[in-house]
């Protein structure tokens, strides 16, 4: 223990800190350069293989204005308006994705990933989610994580791999810098940045996964709303945080494969074989995925579980591309598939619904730190982007959001003359503070520890909540708070383990307060309030969340407007 | 649930180790060992970057059985 608190201190000092080197934040780092800014990425893990996307993706959802009426920037600011209604900022969307759009699908072919079909070079659409056309381009990106991640090393960008990022901190209300640490070594980081990008994802592992295992997630297990807290904390506003979104997920394994599934026509059906999403909405199994999540809860209570995706139907061309696919986005779901005993030619394949989680409510918009049209927050410094951020999720506005955050930041970092200091008794009380966990002979395991905050989320806003399940919710969490004191970390691993479930903790309450500032139901059932089951039109807009002066989460309401 | 990894086909890259996005795999002996196999997610990153093939996955009845 004591050979890891002396681990060095190591400081730097750059123009441009992203924080999260996943999707978005390597199209952060790209732009910060190309702005003429030095950039240095730190993740938690490493950026050939970090986040989301590290073992593969396949779709990327666009307009390409090919002549259609639904394949322009109009008809998509129509749909985003029409999904994300009352979560999505839509000047916002134009500028950090509208704009950015043609750049950032040119990008992704100049780094060597082709947008198009390998036998015939066409690109492919399907159409879910909601869509007035197919809108998503199926693609091979089992490699876009490894070819972005040789891209920021050719613009000479400075990397950090495996340092967590555990705090933000200011000078005279501007950014001056963070803290983190090194994992493999013990090694302690002070950055000083003139600008920070915070783009660290979702928070995961906050609710009961299907299987009981928290590491069995449809997101990425090592995005736990860190950067979320630590910003909160330092006084970032966050927005759309009282979202718990879900998806519906292979029995046994919560695998991506939605997009998949329903945009290659497999038909959503009960424990009586009958299709029933159209009870539920006008376009069917190509509804958003809060309906489709809504439907299949609806059917499960109902008693007419299990439920299924019947792919039976589909022609062997088709039932090839699916099965192609599916192990694009998810690299180990088609053999999973096999050793449970589907087949290729065609199968009801049983489904479930996944763990819920803190993030956005639809593909058009976020949830995080709020921004506005320069991907700024409300502290100067401070920037969002990607999954982090409450305007940009899903690969399209990673890439695309995330190139618009590192072009304002850069802007904004080449603007000031000098950095600001960070106090030295600030960073060493952190220091202490990071490693305590290994000082603790005996203690909570932090797989106790967020066992406990995953029975009280999901018993009391998992996903359905009421003002006093919300708010009995936030007493008990708050009574764990002594017990954070206690947890104990044997090596440098779970000493991450441990941050990382502090921060869940604290973003589960993030969330339940965020829950009680919206007295209606939206998105449901990703927030459903039975007490408030009806959607109304005073709440279209954002809980946007601070920190008040007893360190507790503030609501405000910030309405948003829409055309049509 | 979890990647396992056959000793005797790894030559010692240490390619998992490194870019395990989950932080499950260390090198022990020369070898890559999945530490946390608790804490796998399944990307299939380890496999995907081990030129030796000595990556494979065993799903185990909590996800095969449900
Ligand atoms: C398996 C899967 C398949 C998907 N398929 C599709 C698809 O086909 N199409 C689509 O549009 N969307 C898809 N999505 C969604 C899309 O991939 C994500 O929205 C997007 O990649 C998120 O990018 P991000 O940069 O915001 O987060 P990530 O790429 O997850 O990056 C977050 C990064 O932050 C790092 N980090 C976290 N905490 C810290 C800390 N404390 N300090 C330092 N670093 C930290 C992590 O290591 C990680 O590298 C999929 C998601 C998953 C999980
Ligand atoms: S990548 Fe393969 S060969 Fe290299 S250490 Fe890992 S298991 Fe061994
Ligand atoms: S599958 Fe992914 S999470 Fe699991 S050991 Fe391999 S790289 Fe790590």
């Amino acid at each position: 223990m004591s050979a890891w608190l002396s681990g060095e201190v190591h400081r730097i000092k750059t123009d441009v800190a992203v924080i999260g080197g996943g999707t978005a934040g390597l199209n952060v780092a790209m732009a910060a350069r190309e702005a003429g800014a030095s950039v240095l990425i730190v993740d938690k893990a490493h950026i050939m293989r970090s986040g989301a996307i590290a073992g593969g993706i396949d779709h990327f959802m666009a307009y390409l204005d090919t002549g259609e009426s639904w394949d322009t920037r109009e008809a998509w600011l129509k749909y985003v308006g029409k999904v994300a209604r009352g979560a999505a900022d839509l000047r916002i969307h134009e500028k950090v994705f509208c704009d950015e759009l043609p750049a950032a699908l040119a990008r992704v072919e100049k780094i060597g990933i082709s947008l198009r079909q390998k036998d015939s070079g066409e690109i492919f659409r399907t159409q879910t989610l909601g869509q007035p056309g197919p809108y998503s381009i199926n693609f091979d990106g089992k490699f876009l994580k490894p070819a972005m991640a040789k891209e920021v090393a050719r613009r000479r960008c400075k990397v950090i791999n495996r340092v967590q990022v555990t705090n933000l901190y200011l000078h005279d209300g501007e950014l001056a810098g963070f803290a983190g640490w090194d994992m493999r070594t013990g090694d302690f980081y002070e950055v000083q940045a003139k600008a920070v990008v915070i783009a660290t994802g979702n928070t995961n592992r906050m609710f009961k996964s299907q299987t009981g295992n928290p590491f069995n997630l449809w997101y990425c297990p090592a995005n736990t709303g860190d950067l979320h807290r630590a910003a909160w904390d330092a006084g970032v506003e966050l927005a759309n945080v009282e979202y718990v979104r879900m998806t519906i997920v292979p029995k046994g394994f919560s695998a991506p494969g939605f997009n998949a599934f329903f945009g290659m026509g497999g038909k959503f059906v009960n424990g009586l074989g009958d299709a029933f999403m159209n009870t539920y909405h006008p376009m069917g199994d190509k509804a958003p995925r809060n309906v489709m999540v809504w439907g299949a809860l609806q059917e499960v209570r109902a008693g007419r579980g299990p439920i299924y995706i019947d792919v039976r139907h589909l022609k062997p061309k088709d039932l090839e591309h699916l099965f192609f696919t599916l192990g694009i986005d998810k690299d180990t779901l088609p053999e999973f598939l096999h050793a449970k005993g589907y087949s290729r030619e065609g199968t009801m394949i049983e489904m479930t619904i996944s763990e819920p989680m803190q993030a956005r409510p639809s593909e058009m918009c976020g949830a995080g730190i709020k921004i506005d049209e320069t991907c700024a927050s409300n502290i100067p410094g401070v920037f969002g982007a990607g999954d982090a951020s409450d305007q940009m999720g899903c690969l399209h506005m990673c890439m695309a959001g995330g190139f618009a955050a590192g072009k304002h930041a850069a802007r904004y970092a080449l603007r000031q003359t000098r950095h600001r200091p960070l106090d030295a008794k600030v960073l060493t009380a952190e220091r202490k503070r990071v490693f305590a966990p290994l000082t603790r002979r005996a203690g909570l395991h932090y797989g106790e520890f967020e066992g406990i905050v995953r029975i009280i989320t999901t018993d009391h806003f998992g996903p359905i909540k009421t003002e006093i399940s919300l708010t009995s919710g936030i007493a008990k969490l708050d009574q764990l708070d002594s017990h954070r004191e206690e947890l104990k970390a044997s090596n440098l691993h779970e000493l991450m383990r441990c941050h990382e479930a502090m921060n869940i903790h604290a973003m589960a309450k993030i969330v339940a307060h965020a829950s009680l500032a919206r007295p209606e139901s939206r998105f449901s059932p990703y927030h459903h309030r039975a007490d408030h089951p009806e959607t109304k039109d005073e709440y279209c807009g954002l809980v946007v969340v601070g920190k008040g002066a007893d360190g507790r989460p503030t609501t405000r309401f910030q309405p948003l407007h829409y055309a049509v | 649930m979890t990647a396992v990894i056959d000793k005797k086909k790894c030559n010692g890259c240490g390619l998992c180790a490194l870019y395990c996005p989950l932080d499950v795999i260390y090198m022990e002996d020369g070898i890559g060992h999945v530490v946390y196999p608790d804490e796998c997610w399944h990307c299939g990153a380890c496999r995907q970057e081990c030129a030796k093939g000595a990556v494979r996955f065993e799903f185990g009845a909590m996800m095969l059985a449900v």
